[in-house]
């Protein structure tokens, strides 16, 4: 039986890669404003899904495979997370 | 009397150069680069925030510059009744500074748009428009990914006559063919309600000089020199 | 591939046991793990050109034999003095593998690459320019991705830095499908004292080394297992396969050494690339007859535990090497805090000849500085193709439609039309010295403020035509691209160029390169241009298929205009003009775009090159200019001298009433005359009442020069004189189809 269900997921780069505007944002904005307790940042993209699926686990396959099929993250230099998957 | 215009050099500004050039070669007046930590308003005159990717445009453009000391020292000038004037990048800059009001999103087509647009001139009563007819249509090039203006107090703007220029085709109709970027009813520039500070998108110091425009036409110079009116006026 | 182990830790080297035997030989011991890392980097084909080097002997030395040019091949980039004390830099590199697997971070690093090397010359970089092969777009969504994002890479890192992308050329094959070429060039601007500061080598002992830019991570090692390596390290699939660039980081870079260099402290600089700190480092001594005694520990790290081979060799981006006078430390260190770029003082030079690098009191490099210069080269076999005889056979068909319809259908091909949609997204005109802009000319033309000179840079080449003829097809490309800087009124200065060429260890393929390079060396020598640079791109080839490229000897030339008087742009400019032809037109098509739109057909003759005919055509054209008889200019190219006419008509939207009955070789079939490639032609729009001397010049100079039509102010194209019935085109429908064939592509 199909229910509603809200995916957070969250595209980043690499953790070995740059993350130049993680870097700016820390090293231009925070350390400068008196924010130096912020020893890293790293950026990333949000999104948020809104699906219909059969369970828990069937949402998440369906997430993960329109991700990687139709590259919504690059794969060559980013990661996806899936932050969270709430059942409506 | 000897008049003493400041570019603010921000990390990442490109357009700096072109300014401080136009400036001390094509309007005779002098302008100096300064470093934006560097940059003191008792100084100078006036000041002018160039285009470029400061910051990289990380985060939003405009956003981390937008912080700098040399925001501070703008304020105070402005409120001296001193001119300062924002292209591209300097618009998103004093946005993002709220000294001017709106915000600058990314373009509608989601690409970077490098052309010579026109636009029409609503508001020729700031501190650099005062040489320009309201309605004349002004031949200038826009370089830009993120000159969509976005505002939520359209009537205050237009109530305060905070509108500048708009963009339009070569008889100043307002057509949506005649916007690069998909900005709000077509606005390319504002000002302030003190009048003394504008922001534009498009690029006057690449206007200046005939052998630049395709047109043979120098509208560019036109904001310079109203600037430096201005200035003489006000002493 | 021999693997070598060092105390556990194991490295695959791509060296040949000849050249492992002829290394421990030099050095009387085994080297270390990181000694081996850098004889793999600097003895490979990339950073040693060993398959090359013995072709590229064919050019002139260009610093002995033109006394304008101050730097040639085999430093960062040429040099050219361009009087009124300045002097321009340029080179042009690949960086066709990386963007074939991420498009836009490949090609934004590649931009990032060229521009460092330009500053390492001293002097400002002031213009972009990108030769682009892709597979055709349609319906190939994989070409059109590469396509879409490789220009975006350009577009966003060119644009950041604000350096203006004033050029570039795009062609689709089928042969580039699965190897795009990604081809990136920079123009640099300085004055002589600039250049004069900033050699590339380190030839004082006691001066200062220091690394500044981006942090040092574990970009780029490969084929390496240590022993000591943890599981909690990061592993390879944490790591991206392409860099990510930072253009932010790179504009303080170029404002940070600009300055730097001006201070007059900067004896040394050096740009990382292949090979990293280690490879850079030998350079600098080696060259300069210097050793350096380094300290790794002082080198800034972005990732923790690196190790010394990692550090040595990594290749993360975004870093330069200075060789700082002793006096002068304190105040370029202030420079670079000033634009905040990372900077460390990492050792120093000593007369020793040999760089030494420590990690605290363990010395981890210990070789002669010139142990890394000096790579042998590898002799390779060529071999003509057998298929090319039967290529060259194939015959024109028959046209299988109507004169017009052929038309229509070419200036609406992916190879001839408009490119508007590419380079509406380069800011070409930061910098304010844009003055021949994107489409109004064959090239672009920059000013130089300050002075009455203007610099005209054009690139590109027809890779079609060099599958048939690499040696006629490479002067052909000479031809062409010279030809578009002298159509907007320039003389060629000098030339840079980029190889891109398949597997050299397969016979063809070297044999393709090798022609190419003859064909320039030949032509180069007997114009009089001098060959300032290049870069060899191998291995562009499908390993699955074993189909290599159509080999690509991208060309680049860099032209001087001598006062604004003197620029001449594309657009036809005024009704009534008298429309002229130069040059003769031959029943030459091979590698044509009329065989391969209409017939998709690859073979047929390509275009031959007459060096004495294409010398006198350009002395003709020059005298012309010199007596202001030029209104406009256009070089003949892909697909025939009538779509050459229409782009000319596309701007003040004209037309041409043309009648080709005193220039028409009856000899030849209509299409063949058409859609003919010869090389060496112009269109030019003169004013009638210099017609009795623009003949009487050509007839002096010996030159095919005839009129063969005028301008109208109907937006249309009629052509007579070809025995047959009046050809009548519609120049807003021409227009119409050559502005949207890639938009319509494009934005699905």
């Amino acid at each position: 039986m199909a229910s509603e269900y809200i995916v957070e997921i969250i595209l980043e780069n690499k953790p070995a890669a740059r993350d130049p505007v993680g870097e700016t944002i820390k090293r231009d904005l925070l350390a400068k404003k008196g924010y130096d307790m912020v020893s890293n940042v790293r950026s990333g993209q949000y999104l948020r899904l809104y699906l219909e699926a059969e369970s828990e686990e069937n949402a998440q396959d369906i997430v993960e495979d329109l991700l990687n099929k139709l590259r919504i993250f690059n794969p060559v230099t980013q990661n996806f997370k899936i932050l969270s998957l709430t059942k409506e | 009397m000897s008049i003493k215009i400041a570019v603010i050099q921000f990390p990442g500004a490109n357009c700096d150069l072109d300014a401080v050039h136009v400036l001390n070669n094509v309007i005779n007046v002098e302008a100096n680069l300064i470093w934006h930590n560097h940059f003191k308003e008792s100084q100078y005159d006036g000041v002018i925030l160039p285009g470029g990717f400061t910051f990289g445009d990380y985060l939003r453009a405009g956003i981390i510059a937008a912080h700098s000391p040399a925001l501070d020292e703008a304020r105070v000038m402005l409120k001296d009744g001193r001119p300062i004037i924002g292209i591209c990048n300097g618009f998103q800059i004093l946005a993002e500074a709220e000294i001017l009001p709106g915000a600058l999103l990314k373009n509608e087509n989601l690409k970077f748009i490098c052309k010579w647009i026109k636009i029409k001139v609503e508001n020729n009563k700031t501190a650099f428009t005062n040489k320009m007819n309201k309605g004349d249509v002004l031949n200038i090039p826009v370089a830009h990914g993120e000159g969509r203006f976005y505002t939520d107090n359209l009537k205050e703007l237009a109530e305060n006559e905070q509108i500048a220029f708009r963009y339009s085709n070569e008889n100043g109709e307002i057509t949506s063919e005649s916007n690069p970027n998909g900005s709000i009813e077509n606005i390319a520039g504002v000002c302030n309600l003190e009048q003394n500070c504008l922001g534009l998108m498009p690029h006057p110091e690449r206007a200046s000089e005939a052998i630049l425009s395709p047109y043979g036409t120098t509208h560019g110079k036109l904001f310079f020199e109203s600037m430096v009116d201005f200035i003489k006026r006000r002493s | 591939m021999p693997k070598v182990e060092v105390e556990g830790d194991k490295i695959d080297v791509h060296l040949t046991e000849p050249e492992i035997t002829q290394i421990k030989d030099l050095l009387e011991r085994e080297p270390s793990i990181t000694e081996w890392g850098m004889f793999d980097v600097m003895l490979s084909e990339h950073c040693s050109y060993k398959s090359s080097r013995p072709r590229l002997k064919l050019f002139e030395d260009a610093e002995k034999n033109y006394d304008y040019v101050l730097a040639g091949p085999g430093q960062d980039a040429g040099v050219i003095d361009i009087g009124d004390g300045y002097c321009l830099a340029f080179r042009i590199e690949s960086h066709n593998h990386p963007s074939a697997i991420e498009p836009y971070h490949g090609a934004a690093t590649g931009i990032g690459g060229i521009i460092r090397d330009i500053l390492c010359m001293g002097v400002r970089p002031i213009a972009l320019l990108d030769p682009l092969r892709f597979g055709p777009l349609k319906n190939n969504p994989h070409s059109q991705w590469l396509f879409k994002y490789v220009v975006k890479g350009i577009a966003d890192y060119g644009n950041c830095t604000g350096i203006p992308t004033i050029g570039g050329e795009v062609e689709f094959d089928k042969s580039f499908e699965s190897n795009c070429l990604v081809n990136v060039a920079c123009i640099g601007l300085g004055t002589i004292e600039d250049f004069k500061h900033a050699p590339s080598k380190a030839y004082n002992p006691g001066d200062y080394v220091i690394l500044m830019g981006g942090s040092t991570g574990r970009d780029g090692i490969h084929g390496v297992t240590f022993a000591s390596r943890t599981l909690t390290e990061m592993s390879e699939a944490d790591r991206p396969a392409v860099q990510i660039g930072d253009p932010f980081t790179k504009k303080m870079i170029i404002e940070a050494t600009i300055e730097a260099v001006k201070s007059g402290y900067v004896r040394g600089l050096k740009d990382l690339g292949g090979g990293g700190l280690s490879c850079a480092l030998s350079e600098l001594t080696g060259d300069g007859g210097t050793g350096a005694k380094i300290d790794m520990t002082k080198i800034f790290t972005r990732e923790p535990n690196m190790n010394s081979f990692e550090i040595m060799l990594s290749e993360s981006q975004e870093r330069m090497a200075f060789i700082v006078k002793p006096e002068g430390l304190e105040k370029v260190l202030e420079i670079f805090k000033k634009f905040e770029t990372a900077h460390a003082v990492i050792g120093r030079t000593d007369d020793s000849r040999v760089l030494k690098v420590y990690k605290d009191d363990k010395l981890v490099v210990n070789l002669p500085a010139t142990a890394l210069s000096d790579a042998p080269t590898i002799p390779r076999e060529e071999k003509r193709p057998d298929y090319l005889d039967e290529l060259l056979a194939q015959k024109t068909p028959e046209p299988p439609l109507e004169i017009k319809d052929i038309l229509y259908k070419l200036i609406a091909s992916e190879n001839i039309c408009s490119k508007e949609w590419v380079y509406r997204q380069y800011d070409h005109e930061v910098g304010v010295r844009s003055i021949v802009k994107c489409g109004d000319g064959d090239s672009g033309v920059l000013r130089i403020i300050g002075t009455n000179k203007f610099i005209s840079a054009s690139v590109g080449v027809n890779s079609k035509h060099c599958y048939l003829d690499p040696y006629e097809g490479a002067k052909g490309g000479l031809v062409e691209i010279c030809g578009n800087v002298i159509a907007n009124g320039a003389k060629p200065m000098a030339m840079v160029n980029c190889c891109n060429f398949g597997n050299p260890e397969k016979p063809v393929s070297f044999w393709y390169f090798s022609q190419a390079v003859k064909g320039m060396a030949d032509f180069c020598k007997e114009l009089r241009i001098p060959v300032v640079g290049g870069n060899v791109s191998f291995y562009n080839e499908d390993e699955v298929t074993n189909t290599a490229i159509k080999g690509t000897p991208i060309i680049m030339i860099v032209g001087l205009i001598e006062g604004k008087e003197n620029i001449i742009t594309l657009p036809f400019k005024k009704s009534g003009n008298d429309i002229l032809i130069i040059g003769d037109t031959k029943a030459e098509l091979g590698g044509s775009e009329y065989h391969s739109v209409i017939f998709d057909l690859e073979g047929g003759v390509p275009p031959k090159v007459d060096e004495q005919k294409v010398k006198t055509t350009w002395n003709f054209l020059h005298e012309l200019y010199k007596n202001n008889l030029v209104r406009a200019n256009h070089d003949i190219n892909k697909g025939g001298l009538i779509i050459t006419i229409a782009e000319m008509c596309f701007k003040n939207k004209l037309g041409a009433n043309l009648d080709f009955s005193e220039y028409y070789d009856k000899q030849l079939r209509k299409d063949e005359f058409l859609f003919s490639e010869s090389v060496g032609r112009f269109i030019i729009e003169t004013a009638p009442q210099n017609y009795d001397r623009i003949i009487g010049l050509a007839k002096k100079f010996n030159i095919t020069a005839k009129k063969i039509g005028v301008l109208i102010p109907n937006p249309e194209i009629i052509i007579n004189g070809l025995e047959s019935e009046t050809v009548k085109l519609d120049v807003v429908l021409m227009k119409k189809l050559y502005d949207s064939t890639i938009p319509n592509l494009m934005e699905i």
